[in-house]
């Protein structure tokens, strides 16, 4: 078990999270049962007073988990120093066999929470508020999400052993590990780079021709693509060096945190690509599906440009790609 | 129209102190309607005024305003609503001490942000209306009774709302100040606004201008 101050505060947040959390999930199982906008039933008024209350609980609940997240790889990069053998967070993710699906969880869990507040928005911009039984649906299962992720969280962070070699991100991110990481080492870089500018490119075709249904698809793919793009090929350049693709060790200081920056240009532009899609689903009208997917531009844009510049940068400077 | 149908709004003091303000009530408020709520203290008059305002909810029950459910609807609808339809006087006048005269009766207007002549318009008529404009720079905190509750109306009119709720208006005036508020309500009558005044001053029984008088007790009709 590792109890470093910051793990204690992502472990009290978390029991905190679980408290209301547990208090949103009883109050929407009640509000998907018995939510009858047209009745004027006190149970009803009781109801819609509830939802306030779920709502705000879960809006809390988000404010909270989004720079959680960052401060969760903060927490990762911090305590690899103790872990022998780490020498990033990669390095505390492999320390267990949680860590990476607990990974997995936290990111899902940023879009879900992201996107039950898109449906909020949408609901209460309408005054039948025709997706609150809908979005309270949603809260449910991404309470189980949440619960699972907190879990993962306590049993991962007690099960790490300080005295245990763990691997390093050079190891765990390179085409001859064991794992399945190693699997998408396989893919040629020039389809990947075809892949990854391509599917940019259908992203501003779209936005232009304001296809929000094929923004959604195209963003879902974008991330994927450009999560294995950055790990395969973009990484490399980031560090100068033809062997390293570790996705974590950009997060730190010698890389001036600038791993940061491009995670969250990336999720945010994705987060509003989708979103336009789903906007455009729940609503008839065009105007809030337009303006996610210029957000989604700007920053899927800035993201691409910042890879992208890397890359010319080396090539500017040494004459040659790696 | 106004319509309360089958209200019933309890205070939830605590889990075991309940307070019945109005039980199962029904009332049809036509529009252009003078209609004067009286009854003591606590009987509910100003429960069913915060309904009709939409500044708080029935227990069950619904409030239809012109076809409108207006206690089924969300708080930031509900605020559109007050906003463009209700012009509220208050018995302690709920004015702003440290803003001005001018100030405290554009505030109604921020929120739609209109244009600067449009709002100098509207300051200038409704000023001039009430009777106020000579006091036009001054903190209201320097005013009287009667020259605040005349801020007060003019601040409720500066919408221009259908509806004018007034709680008490003349709890904190003097004879010759309560008569004057009368007549004042007989101008904003004339110009067909539909006016609920809830009150226990024996001064607005049997106006001539008023339409209805309805008695409340213990939350129901008399």
């Amino acid at each position: 078990m590792i109890l470093s101050p910051e793990v204690i505060t992502l472990l009290i947040l978390n029991m905190i999270f679980l408290f209301f959390g547990t208090i949103a999930f009883f109050l929407s199982v009640k509000i998907y049962l018995y939510w009858d906008i047209n009745s004027t039933s006190a149970k009803q008024y009781s109801i819609e007073k509830q939802s306030f209350l779920a709502a705000t609980i879960i809006k809390y609940i988000f404010a909270i988990k989004l720079p959680l997240f960052l401060f969760f790889i903060f927490t990762l990069d911090k305590i690899s120093n103790v872990l022998t053998g780490a020498m990033c967070a990669a390095g505390v993710v492999d320390a267990t066999p949680y860590g990476i699906y607990l990974f997995v969880f936290k990111l899902v869990n940023i879009y879900l929470f992201g996107f039950w507040l898109l449906l909020h928005y949408l609901d209460i911009k309408k005054e039948n508020l025709p997706y609150t039984k809908f979005k309270f649906a949603f809260f449910i299962v991404a309470f189980f999400m949440l619960f699972a992720e907190i879990v993962l969280e306590g049993i991962m962070f007690a099960q790490i052993d300080i005295d245990k070699m763990v691997s390093c991100c050079g190891t765990l991110f390179s085409n001859s590990a064991g794992s399945y990481i190693s699997q998408i080492f396989k893919l040629d870089t020039s389809v990947l780079l075809f892949l990854f500018y391509g599917s940019f490119i259908l992203i501003l075709i779209f936005s232009f021709l304001k296809k929000y249904l094929l923004l959604l698809f195209t963003n879902i793919f974008f991330i994927i693509i450009s999560i294995i793009s950055l790990i395969i090929f973009f990484s490399t350049y980031i560090y100068e060096l033809p062997t390293h693709h570790c996705p974590f060790c950009f997060l730190q200081k010698d890389y001036f945190y600038m791993g940061y920056f491009l995670y969250v240009t990336l999720f945010v532009g994705t987060f509003f690509g989708i979103s336009s899609g789903v906007a455009n689903m729940t609503h008839q009208e065009n105007r809030r599906s337009r303006f996610f997917s210029k957000v989604s531009l700007i920053f899927n844009s800035v993201y691409v440009i910042l890879v992208t510049s890397y890359v010319l940068f080396y090539y500017i400077k040494n004459g040659v790609f790696l | 129209m106004i319509e309360l149908k089958n209200i019933t709004k309890i205070y939830e003091i605590n889990k075991n102190d309940k307070v019945t303000a109005l039980n199962n009530i029904n009332l049809t408020i036509k529009e252009g309607e003078l209609v004067i709520l009286k009854g003591p203290s606590g009987s509910g008059k100003s429960t069913i005024l915060s309904l009709i305002a939409a500044l708080s909810k029935p227990t069950s029950g619904e409030v239809i305003v012109d076809e409108k459910r207006i206690s089924k609807l969300p708080d930031n609808f509900a605020s559109i609503y007050r906003r463009d339809n209700i012009g509220f006087i208050f018995q302690k006048y709920n004015l702003i001490p440290t803003l001005s005269v001018k100030n405290n009766i554009l505030l109604p207007l921020v929120p739609s942000n209109p244009n600067e002549n449009e709002v100098e318009e509207k300051l200038k008529k409704s000023m001039k209306r009430f009777n106020i404009s000579h006091k036009k720079d001054i903190l209201v905190r320097n005013l009287s009774g009667g020259e605040q509750q005349r801020v007060a109306i003019a601040r409720s009119q500066i919408n221009d709302p259908k509806i004018i709720i007034a709680d008490e208006p003349t709890a904190n005036l003097d004879e010759k100040l309560s008569k004057h508020f009368i007549e004042i309500l007989r101008e904003l009558k004339s110009s067909n606004k539909t006016i609920i005044v809830a009150t226990h001053d024996p001064l607005f029984f049997n106006l001539d201008f008023s339409d209805r008088e309805i008695e409340i007790s213990n939350g129901t009709f008399v």
